[in-house]
């Protein structure tokens, strides 16, 4: 919780946790449910079309500090918020004996789309004033409708699909290129190309060092060349206060600016560094000499130096046991 | 009547993305080019549902009523065509957070409606006025026909869309109001329409300004405090979405001069309405109100200010 506002909050952690959870009337099996990673996957083959998720979660709260603090009619609530379709809805729960606050979330198939947010948040009067927050989650739970494991980490959505014969017509331009990366759409996406022989083969083998260290190498680029996709996607799609400073953008592309923009632009804040790309790439000054920063800032992320030199190093072992 | 009519395929369809950019050159964000619509129509994806709700031919419709009632005050357009497109192209939140089928009713079923309804005033550098991109490839506040589905959506009462109608005639409340998450709680939305509508029926000047100064309080009040707990909800009736969803396949196409009815997914709670409604006008009292560049062009009718007539 954040301690700028004017009233006490809580200086002890709330934990949420999703003990059980159920699509229709079948029961989600364990595995699908991480309390380490707090996601859930939601997707099943067998079970490609439901109409609503139940949750049961329960909270746990620094009672003590509750019980001795200057809060009154305090309560607990579930919120599940989905921002691709503006989805945001918060369920009562009730006090247990133990200790822990309980109840049971729905979730409805027809109001999400990708990956919902699921948070507790803790409300109460404080100094005459009802409905105050008064503490929350510091990490929210991820319900992924789209995972089949539930794994937290979704920057990138890889897909395998032949850009020669298959269904996406808008692909055969691209027929002789191994991968494409699209960062236009709510997700950023790497395309493999199976009409590209050997990409896919190389791309999932292990097999001998150099195999591995190709691979590496290979995944390296095209994690470099999505990176800097989506950072010129965030640049682009800027939305601005009403004097003209940029805002930053929500979803992946806040996230990736966030992770990015300090390297690209050393500046005393992520704002200010926000406004000089904004003003660079708007008035085309400089912009070229920055490319050079996105990138290393691209690469480090995809650990291209790494990968590159295990690879070289590989290969000088090959290349000497040739000689030999 | 034009082009538009010949070759218009009869089902919406998905475009994705990087075939947008492809082909939105300044030509086609000017008017001046029109797409290249087989080579689009080649390129897009069916979408997995067949069906009534899917036609082109409705669509295309109200659109150009839309720009016949409206020839010479286009931003008007947004309160009549809001509830009509969402009542004609009827689907759930999911389907609806699909880019792709906004992309490809804007680039392939109404190029012409993008640009007559965005094109700004005066071009930038001496060219030609032309529409921003994100008017055909953008976010739900942005894009041409997203930002009047769901401000449909988000400011309809159940069945009722007349607080969605309010909402649209003022620009603000679809430019800025609608891209807060705060409105994604239904009765903080009907709410936030309440103090619109007295405001417009005081006459306040400077409506667009106070409408700006609202949203901002309600947004930054609503950091600290939870409007769902002091003001709940009832959980949405989903039966009455999906019924009113399946009932496209028989339905007669939406009344021009009345407004259609919406989905009965159940009213928004009166008491929680009352209750936030004073609180947000009480919030407004204390705003401070900033006032913009050629402000003094927004009166109470209809709250467009001259700095956003391009928009």
């Amino acid at each position: 919780m954040r301690s700028t506002v004017s009233y006490r909050t809580l200086a002890g952690d709330v934990r949420l946790e999703v003990a059980s959870a159920k699509i229709d009337s079948h029961d989600l099996p364990y595995s699908r449910i991480s309390r380490e990673q707090q996601t859930v996957a939601l997707h099943e083959v067998e079970r490609a079309r439901w109409d609503e998720a139940r949750f049961e979660v329960r909270v746990t709260l620094p009672e003590r500090e509750i019980a001795e603090g200057p809060w009154e009619d305090v309560v607990c609530v579930a919120v599940l918020a989905e921002g691709a379709t503006n989805a945001r809805s918060v369920t009562r729960l009730a006090p247990t004996q133990q200790g822990a606050w309980t109840g049971r979330v729905h979730m409805a198939r027809a109001m999400h789309r990708n990956r919902a947010v699921l948070t507790a948040s803790v409300v109460a009067t404080v100094g005459g004033v009802p409905g105050r927050v008064i503490g929350g989650t510091e990490r929210p739970w991820y319900l992924d409708l789209a995972a089949r494991d539930p794994r937290r980490e979704r920057e990138l959505n890889i897909i395998e699909v032949d850009f020669r014969d298959g269904p996406e017509q808008w692909l055969r331009p691209f027929k002789e290129a191994p991968w494409l990366v699209d960062a236009t759409g709510d997700m950023p996406t790497v395309r493999l190309n199976t009409a590209f022989e050997g990409v896919i083969d190389l791309l999932n083998g292990s097999g001998s060092p150099v195999e591995k260290a190709m691979r590496d190498v290979v995944a390296a680029q095209i994690a470099e060349e999505a990176w800097t996709a989506m950072f010129h996607s965030a640049v682009t799609d800027l939305d601005f206060d009403e004097d003209g400073t940029p805002r930053l953008p929500s979803g992946w592309r806040g996230a990736v600016l966030r992770s990015m923009l300090p390297e690209v632009v050393p500046a005393a804040s992520l704002e200010s560094a926000l406004h000089e790309v904004h003003k660079r790439r708007n008035d085309g000054q400089s912009w070229s000499e920055m490319q050079a920063s996105i990138q290393y800032a691209a690469a480090r992320r995809s650990k291209v130096a790494k990968g590159l030199r295990d690879a070289v190093r590989v290969l000088d072992r090959v290349d000497e046991g040739a000689r030999r | 009547m034009s082009r538009a009519d010949t070759c218009l395929p009869e089902q919406l369809a998905l475009l994705p993305g990087p075939i947008v950019s492809r082909y939105l050159s300044e030509g086609v964000r000017s008017g001046a080019d029109e797409p290249p619509r087989v080579a689009l129509i080649r390129e897009s994806k069916p979408l997995a549902d067949t069906g009534v709700r899917w036609a082109t031919a409705p669509v295309r419709g109200l659109l150009d009523e839309a720009m016949r009632r409206f020839a010479d005050r286009r931003t008007r357009a947004d309160a009549w065509l809001a509830p009509r497109l969402h009542a004609t192209i009827r689907m759930t939140r999911a389907e609806a957070a699909e880019p792709e089928l906004w992309a490809y009713l804007a680039m392939v079923v109404a190029p012409d409606y993008v640009v007559w309804r965005h094109k700004g005033a005066v071009g930038k550098d001496g060219g030609s006025p032309s529409a921003t991109g994100d008017r055909f490839l953008g976010p739900h506040y942005k894009q041409a026909f997203a930002r009047l589905w769901w401000a449909a959506e988000m400011f309809r009462d159940g069945e009722d869309y007349r607080p969605a109608e309010v909402a649209c005639s003022n620009q603000d409340m679809v430019n800025t109001t609608l891209r807060l998450s705060v409105v994604d709680h239904r009765p903080t939305a009907r709410a936030l329409v309440r103090v619109l509508e007295s405001l417009t029926a005081a006459e306040t000047s400077l409506l667009g300004d106070k409408v700006n100064a609202l949203s901002s309080a309600v947004n930054a009040a609503g950091c600290t405090l939870m409007y769902e707990v002091l003001a709940p909800d009832e959980p949405l009736h989903l039966d009455g979405l999906m019924g009113w969803i399946r009932d496209a396949e028989w339905s007669a196409s939406v009344p021009w001069d009345r407004l259609p009815e919406g989905p009965d997914d159940g009213p928004v709670p009166q008491q929680s309405v009352d209750r936030l409604t004073s609180y947000f006008e009480e919030l407004l009292q204390a705003a401070p109100v900033r006032q913009r560049k050629g402000a003094e062009g927004s009166g109470p009718q209809g709250g467009v200010s001259l700095a956003k007539l391009g928009e």
